[in-house]
């Protein structure tokens, strides 16, 4: 894709040319194709950075920074990252200040902003500046300078200053800050990691060589709620992400599963088997005021709050098959929202309200699937592998999840309308992945 | 045959994960622990640096503290000969299931019966009842599944007289399969009752 717009800038450079020339409709012709194709994303050019003077060879930070920036704003797919080498003027080594001259060129290339950022070593610490110029005003619409260090953050540095651009631009956070936790099944244990939203600096939370399974984030991105076998039995564990500590917010007899923390942080919901089937339950963040939200001697699992905090969305298989129901928090008006197929499990309702991704059975294949909270709209997002374990990103754009694609499996990232798939994880078998807020 | 060669296939996939999985777990770290990492960010400054600009204080690297080793999810590598039952960790028979379903078939209640036969006959033993699914599904649902194997399992048990308070259950869902692989040649002993006696 990138490619062919490559492509399409540099034929449109030679139109420009010939157009200089007199050969207006060709030029015409090229330009409908570059609107057409930039129509709904924001084109951006980012310079290259100039190399720190004291730079080794092989750890160029200067690339890395621009690199992660670069992909970060793609990531988003709502800005087009242009390449430096497919424009007509040379702004691969450009300094902040002395973009102007180049601002009318890449404004006959339909080009809206431009990046222009340095680093620059303090001591031990990294400092990246970074502008972002609109090029039709010539103005700044960004101009900031982060530091971290110079070997621990150099990745942060610049996921920040690309969320600050995307928020510029969109007046939404981004995510390139957020990171995502899963479960990685090691020689028989399954741990708890956690890594950057792209797939960098994987971190190990347990270490428990038990079973440690459905790590999920609350609101506020502090905690991390998750069942560990580590006592023996499926209990319900909290670990505060920041100092370590972790508590045990639920042992009761059988399963203490698929936690899902309400909107507002305060709740619970969780899956006890304690009475003989598998319900749904309520308890606040301290352990109390437990109550059942389904009963029955069937399974009801995995839970999802709507994010208005009403209503509850899990699987059940009450109709005689995994479904996905809905529930009001005051334990009334059940409805099965899925009917398509004999297994439909694992929903989230995504941050906006607007959508639930789940996992749908179609002919054999598992599958990441969205439809409307009433069940409409049922649109199939993967078609490679076993495709499981959906999760949203905060602003609701995107979607991780769980795929044998490439034969073991591993956590993926993709665009809630499921194109742009970006594999994260190449170890071995990976799961369960819950995206920060 | 295709699924014998799946099979053999799979009892290889079984014993390589054994033995890497031994050699691993003797190495102190694993070296897919990564550190922490501080990873402050300074504070945004405008354009131009003012002196002594204010930084944000380093978020807190999650410590990683290390729990007591355990060893309840080892992944156990049994020699299958497709097409017979794994031999069961004698005296006791293990049960098997259809996918999804959670009824004891014939074959089950067979083995079930000589079971009790034995748990009559040793009125001292306990036993865990492990409920375990094939790794079709998803993870949390499986492990309701496993629960009411288990369950399922102990009742019939219970109505033949053996003391409930002779069998706990556990379910493992699809966290400790019992023969490595992707095909029903490995997912039709995954879907299992297992037993194990307490000691």
């Amino acid at each position: 894709m990138r490619r062919v717009r490559g492509r399409a800038l540099r034929a449109a450079g030679v139109g420009l040319l010939v157009l200089l020339g007199g050969a207006a409709a060709q030029a015409q012709r090229y330009e409908v194709e570059i609107q057409k194709e930039v129509f709904q994303r924001i084109p951006l050019a980012v310079a290259g950075f100039a190399p720190l003077p004291d730079t080794n060879p092989g750890a160029d930070l200067a690339t890395v920074v621009r690199s992660v920036l670069a992909a970060d704003l793609d990531f988003t797919g709502l800005i087009e990252v242009i390449d430096p080498t497919f424009l007509p003027v040379d702004i691969r080594q450009l300094k902040p200040g002395d973009q102007a001259g180049v601002l009318p060129t890449l404004a006959l290339f339909k080009v809206q902003g431009l990046l222009v950022g340095s680093l620059e070593r303090r001591g031990t610490e990294l400092a990246l500046e970074g502008h972002v110029y609109d090029v039709e005003r010539g103005t700044a619409i960004v101009a900031r300078r982060y530091l971290g260090d110079a070997t621990t953050a150099v990745r942060q540095i610049a996921h920040r200053l690309a969320d600050e651009i995307v928020f510029r631009y969109t007046g939404e956070r981004g995510v390139a800050q957020t990171r995502i936790a899963y479960v990685g099944a090691r020689n028989g244990a399954r741990e708890l990691y956690v890594m950057d939203y792209d797939g960098h600096n994987p971190v190990l939370l347990t270490g428990n060589r038990s079973i440690n399974l459905s790590p999920r984030w609350s609101p506020d991105g502090r905690l991390l709620a998750y069942t560990s076998y580590r006592d023996g039995n499926p209990d319900l564990f909290v670990l505060n992400y920041q100092t370590g500590g972790r508590t045990k917010l639920s042992a009761l007899p059988g399963l203490n599963i698929s936690p899902a923390w309400s909107p507002d942080g305060e709740w619970v919901a969780l899956s006890l088997s304690k009475d003989g089937g598998t319900n749904i339950h309520l308890m606040r963040k301290d352990g109390s005021g437990l109550r059942a939200l389904t009963t029955g001697s069937g399974i009801s699992v995995s839970p999802t709050f709507s994010p208005n905090g009403r209503q509850v969305a899990f699987t059940s298989d009450r109709g005689g098959s995994p479904q996905i129901y809905a529930i009001d928090l005051e334990g009334t008006n059940l409805r099965r929202l899925t009917f398509q197929g004999d297994y439909n499990s694992s929903p989230r309702w995504s941050p906006r309200g607007d959508k639930i991704a789940f996992v749908s059975n179609l002919s054999g294949r598992f599958q990441i699937t969205l439809m409307n909270p009433d069940g409409s709209e049922v649109q199939t997002l993967t078609s490679e592998g076993r495709n499981e374990d959906p999760a949203w990103s905060r602003d609701g754009r995107h979607l991780a999840f769980s795929s044998t694609r490439t034969g073991r499996r591993e956590i993926f990232v993709m665009r809630a309308d499921g194109s742009a798939p970006r594999q994260l994880t190449r170890t071995g078998d990976n799961f369960a992945p819950d995206w920060s807020p | 045959m295709r699924t014998q060669h799946a099979g053999r296939y799979g009892i290889l996939v079984a014993v390589l994960a054994l033995a890497v999985g031994l050699l691993v777990s003797a190495c102190a770290t694993s070296p897919e622990v990564g550190q922490a990492q501080p990873s402050g960010v300074g504070a945004t400054a405008p354009g131009t640096p003012p002196p002594g600009a204010v930084r944000e204080a380093p978020a807190a690297p999650p410590r990683v503290a290390e729990e007591p080793v355990r060893q309840p999810g080892g992944v156990r590598e049994q020699p299958v000969t497709p097409g017979a039952p794994p031999p069961a960790g004698a005296p006791l028979e293990d049960v098997y299931f259809d996918f999804d379903k959670t009824i004891l078939r014939d074959d089950a209640k067979a083995s079930l019966n000589r079971n009790v036969a034995w748990l009559k006959s040793n009125a001292g033993a306990k036993i865990t009842m492990e409920g375990h699914a094939d790794e079709r599904g998803t993870n949390e649902y499986n492990l309701a599944l496993g629960d009411r194997r288990a369950k399922a399992v102990q009742e019939y048990l219970v109505a033949a007289g053996i003391k409930a308070d002779r069998v706990r259950t556990i379910s493992y869902g699809e966290e400790r399969p019992f023969v490595l692989g992707h095909d029903d040649s490995a997912w039709r002993w995954n879907r299992r009752g297992h037993f194990v006696i307490q000691k």
